[in-house]
């Protein structure tokens, strides 16, 4: 199977040139298959946003190459071949839900009609049901943050980027949205690309956890998460899920000491 | 899933005495009505306080109470001819402007509406001018850099030693009063449009780009709705500056029918009718703020679904 992404010796250099310059990524080579879900852990300041951002082509890479779906990512950006979904919401304010949820389809002259009962079907699809019609305002953070991920699926994309999607939520929503989120990539087939802080949030949503370095941002390790394919709260609690959250911890203090 | 919002109920505690209760309690708009009305009152009083101590005498038949009183200071700000009594004024509308003529209120108000036309075309031209500049600045900073100078230095030169000029260009007539107006309307809204569209955090343009949204897209899905409170901030100003400018440009236009030419007309008879002057600045003061109630209510009609609550 070709591989949904694939980063090819990839680096990038902020300000080249310039007495700012910074290489924040330095040959980074990954292959991301179908249905993975692939979290990139680090300290602040490793990159993985940047390389988050190379995927989808929000920042070109200064050498090397990104394929998404065997294209070159500025043709499957246009190709609207994944969706994102970023720390902040980022809805805006002055749209409903409902038209939060159907921008993307709107930019593509999707038919009204359609529109709305794909909306509908996708805030269904994380439990949003319902709240159509309220503005962003009204909604919590968590909430906030579901219309979000509704948003990214409802042009059926085949991969999901995230840059710390709940990063801002206290620990206990967290855990409540890292399993709707396992319940989507479960029932759906996604690949996922999802950037975090948080070693357990890593450990139980993916199949993959790739450790990255600061200074500069590199791979310096990838642990296969060998857990079972469907997790629930059980999950968090085996022995296993533990040894790898302890694995993780290891490989991103090796990371920061800069073995 | 059930997770509702509950705006809190006023904190009320012990301490708070009757009046502060009584207050909390009354409606938005009643309270808005009452400060209103009692702000209005205690002007009034000020006013005619300030005679009291220390205006021309009081006369029996020249006051609604008729009292006899001699203020015990004289000043020269509070006398008749400066600062007339209020009732002097309100009376002064339902009198006849010149022998035989209609009453002044009927002339004022003719020349509230040719006037408010006036602002309101130059509000209208002004505002779209002002979003169009602002539009071209926010997309291009080499026009910025290259123009912005020449907008700032038009607002820096008074609009007296203009309005000839429109008129002389243009005739004399609506149109040229309405430039004027216009020309002291369009700066606030280029300034607030700029800033606005430009506003935009990062991630909401990041999103844009992630949907492969042109700049036209960007600019009427995101950029323009996200601007949209500053630039109704700049309508505001505009609104009341575009009156300001509407008179000031009938004044060496010639044209009497509007307010300026009834602030003109009133001005040289001062010493034999303050209070018709007086009266006519009233007015003037009712269309400003009426155009400003006018943009703040299409303002809430479109941004109140934006409105988080408190």
């Amino acid at each position: 199977m070709p591989p949904t992404v694939s980063i090819q010796n990839v680096s990038k250099v902020f300000n080249p040139g310039e007495t700012n310059q910074v290489l924040a990524l330095k040959e980074i080579n990954l292959d991301i298959l179908p249905g993975e879900f692939v979290s990139i852990i680090g300290p602040s300041g490793c990159g993985k946003s940047t390389l988050l951002r190379l995927i989808g082509d929000l920042i070109p890479p200064s050498s090397g190459a990104v394929l998404v779906n065997g294209k070159p990512a500025p043709q499957a950006r246009l190709d609207q071949d994944y969706g994102m979904v970023f720390q902040a919401a980022t809805l805006y304010e002055w749209r409903t839900v409902s038209k939060n949820v159907q921008l993307p389809l709107e930019l593509q002259s999707v038919p009204k009609a359609e529109r709305e009962s794909r909306a509908r079907e996708m805030l269904a699809l994380v439990e949003l049901s319902g709240f159509e019609n309220h503005h962003p305002w009204q909604l919590s953070g968590g909430m906030q943050q579901r219309v979000a991920i509704a948003r990214a699926l409802v042009m059926r994309p085949q991969l999901l980027l995230m840059d710390e999607p709940f990063g801002a939520l206290d620990e206990m929503t967290r855990e409540r949205m890292n399993q709707e989120l396992h319940t989507i990539w479960e029932q759906t087939n996604k690949t996922a690309v999802f950037i975090t802080h948080s070693i357990a949030e890593a450990v139980f949503l993916s199949t993959r956890v790739v450790v990255m370095s600061v200074r500069p941002g590199r791979i310096t390790q990838v642990i296969d998460i060998d857990l079972p394919r469907h997790r629930d709260v059980d999950t968090r609690e085996t022995t296993r899920y533990f040894e790898l959250v302890n694995l993780v911890r290891e490989a991103l203090r090796r990371a920061e000491a800069g073995l | 899933m059930s997770e509702t919002l509950t705006l809190p109920a006023p904190i009320i505690t012990e301490k708070q005495g009757r009046f502060s209760r009584w207050w909390h309690g009354r409606s938005r708009f009643a309270r808005q009505t009452i400060s209103l009305i009692v702000i209005l009152l205690l002007l009034a009083f000020a006013w005619e306080g300030l005679k009291f101590i220390g205006g021309d005498p009081w006369r029996p038949a020249n006051n609604p109470f008729g009292i006899e009183h001699n203020p015990p200071f004289r000043f020269k700000i509070a006398s008749d001819l400066n600062l007339p009594h209020l009732w002097k004024i309100f009376e002064a509308f339902g009198r006849e402007s010149r022998r035989n003529g209609p009453p002044l209120i009927q002339v004022l108000a003719g020349a509230a509406v040719f006037t408010f036309r006036e602002a309101f075309l130059g509000f209208a031209i002004g505002g779209l001018l002002g979003f169009s500049l602002g539009a071209i600045f926010a997309h291009s900073r080499v026009l910025e850099r290259g123009f912005m100078p020449y907008v700032v230095a038009s607002q820096t030169v008074p609009i007296l030693a203009i309005a000839p000029m429109v008129i002389i260009w243009l005739k004399a007539g609506w149109l040229s009063v309405a430039i004027i107006a216009a020309y002291l309307t369009f700066f606030p809204v280029t300034i607030n449009t700029l800033r606005g569209l430009r506003s935009v955090e990062g991630t909401a343009v990041e999103l844009m780009h992630s949907y492969a949204a042109s700049t036209w897209t960007m600019m009427w899905k995101l950029r323009f709705p996200a601007a949209l409170p500053l630039i109704f901030t700049a309508l505001k100003i505009s609104a009341t500056a575009s009156v300001v400018g509407a008179i000031i440009g009938e004044l060496p236009s010639g044209i009497r029918d509007g307010l300026g030419g009834a602030i003109l007309n009133f001005n040289s008879y001062y010493i034999s009718g303050p209070e018709r002057l007086w009266a006519t600045i009233l007015i003037t003061a009712f269309v400003g703020i009426f155009f400003y109630l006018l943009v703040s209510l299409v303002e809430y009609l479109i941004l109140r679904n934006r409105r988080r609550p408190e």
